[in-house]
């Protein structure tokens, strides 16, 4: 059956937001402790063997080129193997992997993957806005981040008549869900007729089909399931996961209502953990503009292609829907601290089979959820790791 | 022997600037007509592509069959650097096509296309392509403000053929100063007193050229008009009558020295002789054109022209890069490498893609793609991209760091030969919606550490309806 080679025995966050009275180094530590203290039966942190750091942009706090090395000072284990993991968006995710594998390979027996990201040091002008306007010297010009997405939607609005009180209706689940995530970066619920009336941010999107910008940190301790009991009587598994890449440019896409990269993604890690989407209980999945959530339901396969839209706003993707999607409130109320992203989204999964996301608590039938995230430019790269209680 | 035109060509900026909008800024009163300003990413440059591809256009010609691109501008991008070569690679010539940059003042455009004419008479050249464009920027607030335009002429001659022929020319100097730009200076000058200019240099200069034409006994002018009296006072001295070049003026105002060509190439939509008189610089110099029947393309310069649509002075003066907001970053906060410019020059500029020889995707940029999209095949030949397609999917980004000004379309487009292509788009995107018509046109992106960076951005081609057909 599944994999389960490799066991979390510990997650933690710290709460999400514009932390201007945080140093990427205080939030590193800050996520690190929390993974720490959520250990049943206690965790010395001269344990971990190795870390995985994901952090994205650093271009955004001035420490491009440094890898992974501040983290180990920051959380007092100066000396240990350290290596910054980056692959756009879903960073965190692919650390957790590549994390997976170092336990699974036996090299290591206890791993640390630990995300951060600091994302408001900048102004909005000179961050991620104009950062994302680099590449290519024609093709690239003017392209800001709702420009990878936006096109996405005004075709699939095209073609299947997805309407954008159907996107808005993504917003104003995953804000509910925020609102009961004592981490999220907003704990305010907020109504269609609030995303239709925001500002106009890159046709068709609005504000509020925008995840903010946000800083953070979030962290897991991975360890070698043999030694899994050590550490709980309540582990979580890794099940499967899977990684695929597209073409990066918008103009090279073979179509604009799919995420290729994602339903790739997706295919690979439901054959490694020999389920399919109907096994899977809750989901968070890449949410960074309400479009974006539409899509990965779609290509993860929890609604037929095409009908993500009318699936968001019949409430299939609520807390009492038939799957539910983004219970920690996903990017859009949680935020996205881009190299975090991925390792906070797995700790939401982590309460959730554990049974430890209190008012968010969703029905873990099947006892498997699954994490995405999709990113890079034009989406070109996406991974999915799916989790179990299952042994 | 004469050379003999083939086909002409024309290009306005699409913003008009009224004289009045500008007399009230300054608390001047009204003034009459209007100027064409060029849109943040036009320039002299971009009207000579868009004169010049319509001009081949017309005449039925491959860029690839022109020997010689000779262009006037008193504005070349590059003050020093590859105004000439950008342009001529923008339009597709032949890398081994000669020509030259006429330039130093507004007589620059009568200027190429008497080299033209020269070399075809010559022999060393049997097609040439003659732009003059301009896009005249005065000082705010100065009086020639309200009346510095901007548009292109172009005009394709050749060695037989044809449906015109240059005839004669006569030319007179005098070195003395009126308009002045110096090193450096972004803001063109007047220098002279108007009556002592009038009375002393213009006039003299001028007049006299038309005297000699006059026995040729042309049937339209295009004469110099540069305050928007002059040219009617010397139509009135030498009897030519309204010239055609005085709508130009009215439309576009100065248009530097686009002017002589731009105001006599509508007037060829018909048989007889049409007499052009370029002035600049102290030097005034008259040409013939004799026309055996309509010359084509001369009938849809007067539509190019009229195109335009009125803004306001702030709205001018922001696109003439003479209003900057505080504390913005004119040049691009991530320039690309150098290194990346010449691999992408040519591409871009020629709008090229590589077509796999064993599926027939079209991947583009070539220097990006290596490899095909589609089967991953390594084998693809260079192609020219279809310069039209129709809109697949856009967007319009209303957030954006300067220099960008929102609202910013930008569309991805299924050319006509079956590429993929995502692009900014011309104008605020009003209209846009998928399955749009679009045609690519060249226009300035950005400029990188003060360099202007030239690429293709898509425009909609209005309906039938639109254009009153």
């Amino acid at each position: 059956m599944s994999w389960n080679r490799v066991a979390v025995v510990g997650a933690g966050l710290i709460k999400m937001g514009e932390l201007f009275d945080q140093s990427y180094e205080q939030m590193a530590a800050g996520a690190f402790s929390a993974a720490v203290a959520s250990v049943d039966k206690g965790f010395e942190p001269e344990l971990v063997e190795a870390a995985f750091v994901a952090t994205q942009r650093g271009t955004l706090w001035g420490q491009e080129g440094i890898g992974g090395n501040t983290v180990p000072t920051a959380i007092g284990l100066t000396g240990i193997p350290c290596t910054r993991i980056e692959n756009a968006c879903p960073s965190g995710s692919d650390a957790f992997r590549v994390g997976a594998m170092a336990v699974a390979s036996g090299v290591h027996d206890v791993v640390l993957v630990i995300g951060v990201e600091k994302m408001r040091d900048k102004s909005t002008e000179e961050g991620l806005l104009s950062r994302a306007a680099a590449g290519h010297p024609i093709f690239t010009r003017g392209e800001t981040a709702p420009v990878l997405f936006a096109p996405f939607a005004t075709r699939h609005m095209a073609d299947f008549g997805t309407t954008r009180e159907m996107l808005a209706s993504v917003a104003v689940k995953n804000h509910y869900n925020g609102a009961r995530d004592p981490y999220a970066h907003f704990q305010n619920e907020i109504t269609v007729d609030d995303v239709l009336k925001s500002v106009p941010v890159c046709h068709p999107l609005h504000l509020l089909d925008c995840c903010p910008q946000t800083d953070g940190a979030a962290a897991v301790l991975l360890v070698n399931a043999e030694r899994a009991e050590e550490f709980t009587e309540r582990p979580v598994w890794v099940a499967g996961f899977g990684v695929a890449t597209d073409h990066p440019y918008l103009h090279e896409k073979s179509s604009f209502t799919e995420i290729k990269a994602t339903r790739l993604a997706a295919e690979r890690a439901y054959a490694m953990a020999g389920v399919g989407p109907g096994d899977i209980d809750c989901a968070e999945v890449h949410d960074c503009f309400t479009i974006t959530e539409i899509l990965d339901i779609e290509d993860l396969g929890f609604v037929e292609k095409g009908k993500g839209g009318p699936a968001s706003l019949e409430g299939e993707t609520a807390l009492d829907g038939r799957i539910p999607v983004n219970t920690s409130g996903g990017l859009l109320a949680k935020g996205h601290p881009i190299g975090a992203t991925g390792v906070a989204q797995i700790t939401e999964c982590w309460w959730q089979l554990r049974g430890d996301a209190g008012e968010r608590q969703i029905e873990t039938r099947h006892g498997f959820a699954l994490q995405h995230n999709a990113g890079g430019r034009g989406s070109g790269v996406a991974v999915v790791n799916i989790l179990t209680n299952r042994r | 022997m004469n050379a003999r035109l083939a086909a002409v060509g024309g290009a306005a900026p699409t913003h008009r600037l009224p004289a009045a909008a500008v007399g009230k800024a300054w608390g001047r009163g009204g003034g009459r007509g209007q100027a064409a300003v060029c849109a943040p990413d036009e320039d002299t440059l971009t009207l000579a592509w868009e004169a010049g591809t319509r001009a081949l256009d017309a005449a039925g010609i491959e860029p690839a069959a022109v020997d010689g691109l000779w262009w006037g501008t008193t504005r070349p991008p590059f003050a020093e650097g590859p105004s000439h070569a950008f342009l001529a690679g923008a339009l597709g010539l032949a890398a081994e096509s000669g020509g030259a940059l006429s330039s130093g003042s507004t007589h620059a455009g009568i200027d190429a296309l008497a080299a033209a004419s020269d070399a075809i008479v010559a022999g060393s050249a049997r097609v040439a392509l003659v732009i003059a464009s301009d896009a005249l920027r005065a000082g705010v607030g100065t009086a020639a403000e309200a009346r510095c335009g901007a548009g292109a002429a172009a005009l394709v001659l050749t060695a037989d053929g044809g449906a015109a022929s240059i005839g004669a020319r006569i030319t007179r100097h005098l070195p003395v100063v009126d308009r002045y730009r110096g090193d450096a200076e972004s803001d063109t000058r007047d220098l002279y007193d108007g009556r002592l200019f009038r009375e002393e240099i213009f006039l003299p200069l001028t007049s006299g050229v038309v005297e000699q034409l006059n026995a040729l006994d042309p049937r339209a002018w295009s004469l110099p008009d540069p305050d928007g009296r002059l040219g009617g006072t010397l139509a009135k001295q030498t009897g030519a009558g309204a010239p055609p070049s005085a709508e130009v003026y009215g439309e576009l105002g100065d248009t530097g020295a686009a002017a002589a060509l731009l105001g006599a190439v509508g007037a060829l939509d018909a048989a007889g002789t049409v007499g052009i008189v370029g002035y600049g610089g102290g030097r005034a110099t008259a040409i013939a054109i004799h026309a055996d029947r309509p010359v084509p393309g001369a009938t849809a310069v007067a539509r190019a022209i009229s195109e335009g649509e009125e803004i306001g002075y702030t709205e001018a003066l922001r696109a003439r890069g003479q209003l900057v907001a505080s504390g913005e970053t004119i040049p691009m906060g991530v320039p690309p490498e150098s290194a990346m410019f010449v691999r992408g020059a040519e591409e871009m500029l020629g709008l090229l893609g590589g077509r796999c020889v064993d599926c027939g995707t079209i991947s583009t940029p070539p220097s990006i793609h290596p490899h095909c999209i589609a089967c991953g095949g390594p084998k693809l030949e260079p192609v020219a991209l279809a310069r039209q397609g129709t809109v697949h999917t856009y967007v319009v980004n209303h957030t954006m760091p300067a220099p960008f000004v929102a609202p910013l379309p930008l569309a991805v487009l299924d050319l006509d030969d079956g590429a993929r292509l995502m692009l900014q788009v011309v104008g605020k995107g009003e209209q846009l919606a998928i399955g749009a018509k679009m045609r690519l046109v060249l226009r300035r992106y950005a400029y990188e550490r003060g360099v202007p960076v030239y690429g293709f951005k898509a425009k909609q081609v209005p309906s039938a309806a639109e254009v009153g057909q």
